[in-house]
């Protein structure tokens, strides 16, 4: 059990720190180099010496890029260390820290609500065509759920804000809640923040679920077929009990592993969502540094989703064991995994398409 | 041969996976033939604009007065190159390192599969808005490279494991006794077996690409310039077509051609499936 949590901890912070040396050396090495443009535009402007020219871009960096470039390296890890993301340009006022905390609650609420929304609807809808395989229920939602995965989330966003935000004027245009209430646990505040919250999460939901769906249809179809339920129906077990504890149990194991590797797509869907409805989450923010290039936000927005995800990740890898106990026994896990990789071929994409 | 007749059967008994089929050859068809038979003009007349449906114009026509229908056809070349090569790229690297981590395994493999891990985990959409960003180009081979960037990790990890239970097999352990080349062992021996789902995850790809590449157009992050879908749409949503029935044919006529690609492509992509599994046809 030890090994396996070292092991998945290990993994984790290994991942957080790639990427924060690929970011370091993105914003200097690229075609683009952001950090140089700044530069020359400040001695554009005149009137500034070439210290000074530093000092800004170093407030704003939090690096000095007369530095050697290891020298800069060690500055920058040490100051993520310390949760300093450096100076948004666009608003000096205030830090890329501080603009981050505020927008990742949001952001988490609606990945989350989404994530857990489509997931329930999915298996449900999944396991019921899984079961009744020749009805015409399962026909129809077979042909539903493949056209409404194969819809853009963004596409879905523009509708819903043309029929039901620019038309009927049922749901706000943006923002978390709405002006007229009080942040703090008092109703009106939740009522508004949930009302707020509505049109992203429908919009995420909708082109969602569809691939849990069909992640769950082909898991249980690929377990009802199996030799153990063969043999359970042979010894006469109810269906009940065989649908509960052989197949619900063994085609949830697949869906699983799929909820962790969707997490990170849910964050990165969540990003159009949020810029439609203009919802003050990180995607929102991102797109907004992309469009003022603003860098220095950009990148923290980015850190700071990808540090979400392998933190998710890392959490459902931690729960994972509960679901399957073979996990935490090393002979074991390798006959799991073995398995695991060979049935997993027909379904290895994760769900909601190949960006992940 | 065979495969055309069990394809050409399968698409007969599922009419959405036929219809599906023709669309995405009448798009393919589209973006080559399109832009040659087909011109976006240069003069721009303010009185024509958001002009309804005509013979001229059966789509209605944009802010500038230009036919949005001729703007549908020569937009879509621009979005299937990106999205073919995108789709090239991913597999290109996925089947690469997927069988040569499968099949070398020991370090090779510890080492391919712990970089795959790091992509599988890196949330892709994000990280490809940041590099479309920071590298702001419209070449459309570089944007194809971004766009693979993450997309090819799902598909080594799969190939990998096929290529684990081929190793095993009888006909590459005959190969290996032969003493074949490396070469010739993932070229001649493992590449045909893994072939199918490669084709698959092709198409696949694609809409992944598109997807992505439309989504960086819509959010201003690509530069705006030439004509293509996501272009329209972003142009449409930043003249108010929201709030005005105008612009109704500006803003939709681009997303259901989008739609309908995705829809087709996956619709398509299920017959080849049932196709190349035959477990699938008996379910």
């Amino acid at each position: 059990m030890l090994r396996y949590l070292t092991k998945r901890v290990i993994m984790s912070l290994a991942i957080i720190y790639i990427v924060l040396t690929l970011s370091f050396f993105m914003i200097r090495l690229m075609p683009g180099n952001p950090m140089a443009a700044l530069e020359s535009q400040l001695r554009m402007q005149g009137g500034l010496t070439d210290q000074e020219i530093q000092q800004r871009v170093a407030a704003i960096y939090g690096v000095v890029p007369n530095d050697p470039i290891l020298t800069q390296y060690k500055d920058y890890l040490l100051n993520i260390l310390h949760g300093d993301l450096g100076v948004p340009i666009t608003n000096p006022g205030t830090t890329v820290t501080a603009i981050i905390a505020e927008a990742l609650p949001w952001t988490i609420l609606i990945v989350a609500v989404s994530l857990i929304i489509s997931f329930i609807i999915g298996v449900a809808i999944g396991s019921a065509m899984a079961t009744f395989q020749d009805s015409i229920f399962t026909k129809v939602m077979t042909f539903v759920v493949s056209f409404l995965s194969a819809v853009p989330s963004y596409l879905v966003a523009i509708m819903l804000l043309y029929v039901l935000t620019a038309t009927y004027r049922a749901f706000p245009a943006g923002g978390a809640y709405g002006v007229d209430v009080t942040p703090g646990p008092n109703l009106a505040y939740i009522l508004s923040v949930l009302y707020h919250a509505v049109l992203p999460i429908v919009a995420s939901v909708i082109t969602s679920f569809g691939g849990w769906a069909l992640a769950m249809k082909g898991s249980a179809v690929s377990v009802l077929g199996s030799e153990y339920v063969r043999a359970a129906e042979s010894r006469g077990l109810s269906d009940r009990v065989i649908s509960r504890s052989y197949v619900g149990r063994n085609s949830m194991l697949p869906m699983i592993t799929q909820l962790a590797l969707s997490i990170g797509f849910m964050f990165g869907g969540s990003v159009f969502v949020e810029t439609y409805f203009q919802y003050p989450g990180i995607g929102y923010y991102m797109i907004q540094s992309v469009n003022q290039r603003d860098y220095s936000l950009m990148m923290g927005c980015f850190l700071l989703i990808t540090v979400s995800v392998v933190i998710t990740n890392l959490l459902v890898d931690l729960l994972y064991p509960l679901v399957d106990p073979r996990i935490v026994n090393p002979a074991a896990r390798k006959k799991a995994e073995a398995t695991q990789d060979g049935s997993e071929d027909v379904q290895a994409l994760p769900v909601g398409g190949t960006v992940a | 041969m065979r495969f055309l007749s069990d394809l050409w059967r399968i698409l007969r008994n599922d009419k959405g996976a036929l219809v599906g089929g023709f669309i995405v050859l009448f798009y393919c068809l589209l973006a080559i033939f399109g832009p040659i038979l087909v011109h976006v003009s240069n003069d721009q007349d303010a009185n024509n604009a958001y002009l309804p449906p005509s013979w001229n114009h059966p789509l209605g026509t944009d802010a500038l007065g230009q036919g949005v229908l001729s703007q549908i056809i020569v937009g879509a070349r621009p979005i299937m190159i990106v999205g073919v090569l995108a789709a090239i790229i991913t597999i290109f690297v996925g089947v690469l390192l997927g069988l040569l981590s499968g099949y070398a395994g020991g370090l090779t493999d510890s080492v391919i599969m712990r970089i795959t891990d790091v992509f599988l985990t890196v949330p892709g959409l994000p990280l490809i808005i940041v590099l479309a960003a920071v590298i702001h180009t419209t070449n459309p081979f570089v944007l194809a490279c971004v766009l693979s960037i993450t997309a090819w990790a799902g598909l080594a990890r799969a190939i990998r494991s096929q290529a684990l239970s081929l190793r095993s097999s009888d006909f590459v352990e005959a190969a290996r006794l032969q003493g074949v080349s490396i070469g010739n062992m993932v070229g001649r021996q493992l590449l045909p077996n893994v072939g199918p789902y490669v084709a698959i995850h092709f198409l696949l790809a694609i809409t992944g690409a598109i997807y992505a590449e439309v989504g960086l157009f819509l959010l201003g992050v690509a530069p705006i310039s030439g004509t293509n879908w996501g272009i329209m749409i972003n142009l449409a949503m930043s003249q108010g077509a929201l709030y005005t029935t105008d612009s109704a044919f500006y803003l939709f006529s681009p997303m259901a051609a989008i739609v309908i690609l995705q829809v087709a492509f996956v619709f398509f992509s299920r017959a080849l499936d049932s196709v190349f599994n035959p477990r699938l046809r008996v379910q």
